[in-house]
């Protein structure tokens, strides 16, 4: 992680990360909570805003990168994995924070996630879960509840919806949690566990959508919290307490559900590469192999 | 007859394709398709048939691929973004000589572009935008009624030659409200169409087992295999060209659009004859194939063309092609959203015109 270390024994302010763009959100829109809390979390690890990239990908939640004041890419409509990861595989120093919405993620963008997962490199990948298509104007999405009423469902969904957390799990992703953009206070702990955790980190953040699925949504998400923190039962480094997460019914538990630590891929291929740099091979000898 | 009905181009797409007996619908939610996705998820179970949102464009058009090999009458719709994640799709099912109908309603680009009307996927629709030697018919709607009717006779082209079939529309075609007659138009009756004897039905009854693929690895298949897709494409290309023309009969500037633009191009007309002046409009409807024989044959008496698109310059390759040097070619085109204007139309063709008068021959390829 890239920090401001000679800024070691100041406070960063987070007004620092915000850019002068005024966000074109709904008013009380969940993604405002995500921004504020994220640029919180930013102020307290002291990252360089130059030094961090946020790389999104289409609708509502993707325009986070542009109310940022840091690396911005605004990019391809389901793609902010591959691409994340592509830059922090050319720039190790980089920060670098993935983000997009249920749609983006795990509607067109599925594919990616579960490799994501796997290759476990050094990013954070941050979903603003509304169960919505937002900026298309409230669309089903893969999230959206069962019997769920929308402008593509007109007589309700009959599609089983996909549990980000159950997903994560199942691919085995080393870091895994869940956060609310009502309360962003523990949204800015969440944030910050995700950021310096070293490898691939997956943050579900539930994030309203007032317009096409209602205010009503904040408020029943809000009686059904459980702060993870709190429950001494539960233990992150345990794949138990993962498992009872997802089978939860009643509750919708935030925090962090998942921190599984296993060396990153950069790590890893540092050593390969270390490995096989062993021969030396010069570059103009390259390709001698091919001469008789 | 039946009543008319105040409609969305989108909708009118939508309704097009149920009146045509469209089995499954595949879509994917984009701006600004949107209406057409949504008239779908209401109207299709209404009539027993299948809508999904797919997850993806990609996914939408590997329905549409296995749909349509099971034979039935198959739809997706979509927007520049995702019509190019469609081209691989597109490509194996014309490799595959399997029917399908396929909307754009196209939006700014490249890239994410924006949401607002556009043609820059002209060179994308009818030059093959994805691998491989294909072609596609590609229909170019200018009306809330031709989004309607264009879409019935998709169905009905795509059933004949067994092959994709593009309607190419517009942000603004998709949007604007105007009248739809429905059950007027084009034929697009199934009776007429050959039986689907190439169709996976299930081989039950001993009949010899049906293989659908655009695998040929065997030396020379594929190439006797593309001879027969060009053969086909050679038969097309003869008969199946469109194109409207509005006061070509004495003109001398002759305007070229199609789509939206050439609604605008119309009203230029419009006003130049009011004046008296010799302004002509030829609209291609199918935009593969080019109605090539009709420019040319305008190019014998016309003495300019002045191509109007909103892109950068795309369909004036054609024109350009078809005229052989002829007569100057002119170009105004409006990028990235831009409109052309009907006012800066007249005043391109009035100057022209005037060109013309006085012998000058400048190839003005500008654009604003
Ligand atoms: C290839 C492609 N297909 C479709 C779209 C249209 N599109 C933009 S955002 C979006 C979904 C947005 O939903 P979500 O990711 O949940 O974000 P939200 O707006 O809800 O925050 C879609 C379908 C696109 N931009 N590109
Ligand atoms: S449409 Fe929904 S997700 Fe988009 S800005 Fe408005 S409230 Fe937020
Ligand atoms: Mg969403």
């Amino acid at each position: 992680m890239s920090t401001v270390s000679d800024m070691a024994d100041q406070q960063v302010k987070p007004d620092v990360y915000k850019s002068s763009l005024k966000p074109v959100w709904c008013p009380g829109c969940g993604d405002y909570g995500v921004l504020n809390a994220l640029c919180q979390a930013f102020a307290r690890l002291k990252l360089k805003v130059e030094d961090t990239m946020i790389v999104s990908g289409i609708g509502c939640s993707s325009r986070l990168p542009g109310y940022l004041h840091s690396y911005g890419f605004n990019a391809v409509h389901g793609r902010a994995l591959p691409i994340a990861i592509g830059a922090k595989l050319a720039n190790h120093k980089l920060n670098v924070i993935a983000a997009g919405g249920d749609g983006d993620g795990f509607s067109i963008g599925i594919g990616h996630f579960p490799h994501a997962c796997r290759r476990n490199v050094d990013i954070t990948y941050i979903v603003m879960d509304n169960q919505v298509y937002g900026l298309t104007k409230g669309q089903l999405s893969p999230t959206s509840p069962d019997q769920a009423i929308t402008s593509t469902s007109k007589y309700g969904s009959i599609e089983t919806p996909i549990d980000p957390i159950r997903l994560a799990l199942g691919c085995e992703a080393p870091f895994i949690a869940r956060g609310f953009a009502g309360d962003i206070k523990h949204l800015v702990e969440v944030l910050v566990r995700a950021i310096k955790h070293r490898g691939f980190s997956f943050v579900q953040i539930l994030s309203p959508c007032v317009t096409y699925v209602g205010k009503q949504q904040f408020i029943e998400i809000k009686q059904r919290l459980h702060y993870l923190d709190q429950d001494p039962e539960h233990d992150c480094r345990d794949i138990a307490s993962a498992v009872k997460v997802i089978n939860e019914q009643d509750v919708i538990s935030v925090g962090i559900i998942r921190c599984h630590e296993r060396p990153h891929y950069q790590k890893k291929l540092a050593k390969l590469n270390k490995a096989a740099s062993r021969k030396k091979a010069k570059l103009e000898d390259l390709l001698d192999t091919f001469r008789p | 007859m039946q009543k008319r009905v105040l409609i969305t181009g989108n909708e009118a797409c939508g309704a097009g394709a149920i009146a045509a007996g469209c089995d499954c619908y595949f879509g994917y939610p984009i701006t600004p398709q949107n209406e057409l996705t949504a008239y779908m998820s209401r109207h299709m179970p209404e009539q027993g048939r299948v809508f999904v949102q797919a997850e993806s464009e990609v996914s939408a058009i590997n329905m549409v691929y296995g749909a349509s090999a099971a034979g039935r009458r198959v739809m997706t719709s979509s927007s520049s973004p995702g019509i190019s994640l469609k081209q691989e799709g597109i490509s194996y099912l014309a490799g595959s000589e399997l029917p399908a109908v396929i909307i754009n309603v196209q939006r700014g680009g490249p890239g994410l572009g924006n949401i607002e009307p556009s043609q820059a996927d002209y060179f994308q629709a009818v030059k093959g935008g994805g691998h491989g030697d294909y072609r596609m018919i590609v229909l170019a709607p200018s009306s809330v009624q031709e989004m309607y009717d264009f879409t019935r006779r998709a169905f009905y082209l795509a059933d004949r030659y067994r092959m994709p079939v593009m309607v190419l529309s517009d942000g603004r075609l998709g949007q604007m409200m105007e009248p739809l007659r429905p059950g007027k138009g084009s034929k697009s009756s199934a009776a007429k169409l050959p039986p689907k004897d190439w169709a996976l039905t299930g081989a039950s009854g001993g009949r010899p087992k049906r293989v659908v693929k655009s695998f040929f690895p065997a030396d020379g298949t594929l190439e006797r295999h593309n001879l027969e897709l060009e053969k086909k494409y050679n038969l097309i290309r003869r008969t199946q060209s469109r194109a409207g023309e509005y006061f070509c009969e004495d003109a001398e500037v002759v305007l070229a659009a199609y789509g939206t633009a050439a609604r605008l191009c119309r009203e230029a007309v419009r006003r130049a004859r009011a004046k008296g002046l010799p302004l002509g409009l030829l609209r291609p409807v199918t935009l593969w194939p080019f109605p090539a024989a009709r420019v040319k044959k305008l190019a014998a008496r016309a003495r300019a063309f002045l191509v109007v698109e909103m892109s950068s310059g795309q369909m004036v390759e054609d024109v350009r092609l078809a005229v052989e040097g002829r007569v100057p070619v002119a170009f105004y085109g409006r990028s990235g959203g831009g409109v052309p204007e009907i006012g800066e139309i007249y005043r391109r063709a009035h100057r022209l015109l005037r060109e013309k008068a006085q012998g000058g021959s400048q190839d003005r390829g500008t654009v604003s």
